[in-house]
């Protein structure tokens, strides 16, 4: 069969954008959804026309509909909402490519990567780490940060994230892995289950890691250890990933050493009385001199900025 | 080997969930569509046997409008001409014949990248003069459900009405105006002249 011509798929495209204009019934949506699904191509070609029809309202109109954040966006994809929603699942076309591809941020930088499979990885502050998608195994090499893993479902290629004396195996689910600086390699399950396995023992998992819980593996003797955490310790857990720090009672020292992997302008707390104080609350990641200024309020303590460095003092 | 295919994509498709194709298009025609003339010529002078720069254009928007999320793109720009060039890349590849050194040579193709190139993002006013030129540029028909359906505010089903026309053909006229509205993306709608001046002005007297 010959292949269908961009120009057929764009045809096509204009007729559908056209009934998602005056509303899709259920039926014609799982049409719809089963058309884009067909080829690499359309769901692009299906977007580029309902833009082409969007951009004919007018800009009051259109301003009435303000882009929704990357959170509503999440929340709007897992309840299946929105007008005309469409699964798109095209990409997985590039299967089997096998070169390494390597991602990076720098310090308060972060980066979302959607990968070829349907896999997306949060990449936080300071990260450093390498794809490498073969035909039997999604490998990932962490070589330094942290980042959260959204796993896409596939039983015959594990997704496996290697962080210096560990491997975190997958299938299908959600969980971060963080190898920063000397801290312990830690990871940390929102959904699924995760088999860790030490470096030293790769046969079998050292630790099957189920949803809400976190292992941290032990820097010397790699022994890992697992541990429930709670929704509230989730929660401030995954904060970098919407650009957020929150803490829950952390000393002011560790607070401050937090807000030194996002920003190269450090915070010294030159009291270790101060340092020893117990900080609360939502904070921008990237925002050290907010952060300070809020703290020195609420424990009266002296904040001095320079360009580089923030100094809190009783 | 297509059995397998059609099951990843099935599989792929439970995984990536719903994305409102409503809110990536906005983000596409915003960021990435004002910029689709010079994707396109860049295109041109990197031909790949078997893809025409049409194939290319809508696999990059449909790899743009199947990510998670976009609003970390610091670039659009830059990052569409990336996801081409994988695009390409990808395609010579499956080709085989190709020699390595000429993929990898490929792979070090410098993308366009004009820095933080300011988007173009339009005022209103602008947008509105955008408007009234696009609508004029259209057949009359055509044109006359676009004034119905987006000046009027009417329902595709009122405009049937108004026009005394069947609704499937409201809807064919849509179809009509978007497949010509998406022609002027290639070239940054400049327009081929206006049928007549007097269409301009039945649209906004």
């Amino acid at each position: 069969m010959a292949r269908e011509t961009a120009r057929d798929i764009d045809e096509t495209a204009a007729s559908w954008a056209a009934r998602a204009d005056r509303g899709l019934s259920p039926a014609e949506s799982a049409d719809l959804e089963a058309w884009l699904r067909g080829d690499v191509r359309r769901a692009g070609a299906y977007a580029r026309l309902t833009w082409a029809l969007m951009s004919t309202e007018r800009p009051d109109a259109a301003a009435q509909r303000p882009l929704t954040s990357r959170r509503s966006t999440r929340r709007a994809w897992l309840a299946g909402a929105g007008a005309v929603a469409a699964s798109l699942a095209a990409t997985a076309a590039y299967l089997g490519a096998t070169r390494p591809v390597s991602y990076a941020t720098r310090k308060g930088e972060q980066k979302v990567v959607s990968l070829d499979d349907g896999s997306v990885i949060t990449l936080n502050t300071n990260t450093r780490l390498q794809v490498r998608y073969g035909k039997d195994r999604r490998q990932i090499q962490l070589l330094e940060g942290e980042a959260l893993f959204d796993v896409a479902k596939d039983r015959d290629r594990p997704f496996v994230v290697s962080a210096r004396n560990a491997d975190v195996r997958a299938v299908g689910t959600s969980f971060t892995v963080s190898n920063v600086g000397s801290a312990p390699v830690a990871v940390l399950v929102r959904e699924g289950i995760v088999d860790v396995m030490r470096e030293d023992q790769p046969q079998q998992p050292a630790a099957r890691v189920t949803a809400n819980c976190r292992a941290v593996l032990a820097r010397d003797t790699g022994a890992v250890a697992v541990a429930q955490v709670n929704e509230a310790e989730l929660g401030s857990d995954l904060a970098w990933t919407d650009g957020r720090i929150i803490f829950r009672g952390e000393t002011l020292a560790d607070a401050a050493a937090q807000f030194g992997r996002y920003s190269d302008v450090g915070i010294v707390v030159v009291d270790p009385e101060l340092g020893a104080e117990r900080v609360a609350g939502v904070f921008n990641a990237t925002d050290p001199v907010g952060f300070a200024k809020s703290v020195a309020l609420s424990l009266d303590a002296k904040v001095e900025i320079r360009a580089d460095l923030v100094r809190l003092t009783r | 080997m297509a059995d397998t295919e059609h099951d990843d994509k099935a599989t792929i498709a439970e995984a990536a969930g719903q994305v409102d194709i409503r809110e990536r298009a906005a983000w596409l025609g915003r960021h990435v569509i004002p910029h689709e003339p010079e994707l396109r010529n860049w295109l041109r002078r990197r031909p790949v046997a078997g893809l025409d720069v049409d194939d290319i254009v809508q696999e990059v928007y449909t790899r743009l409008v199947a990510l998670y999320a976009v609003d970390h793109i610091d670039n659009p720009k830059t990052y569409a001409f990336q996801v081409a060039s994988s695009v390409m890349i990808n395609h010579i590849r499956r080709l085989k014949v190709v020699a390595i050194d000429s993929v990898a040579s490929f792979e070090h193709l410098d993308v366009a990248d004009d820095g933080a190139s300011p988007e173009r993002v339009l005022a209103d006013r602008d947008e509105l003069r955008r408007l009234d030129e696009t609508l004029a540029a259209l057949p009359a028909r055509v044109a006359e459900v676009f004034r119905l359906r987006r000046i009027e505010g009417l329902s595709q089903r009122e405009v049937a009405q108004r026009l005394g026309l069947a609704e499937s053909t409201v809807e064919k006229h849509m179809a009509r105006g978007a497949i010509l509205v998406a022609e002027r993306f290639k070239t940054g709608g400049i327009l081929k002249p206006p049928a007549s001046k007097s269409m301009i002005r039945r649209f906004f007297r």
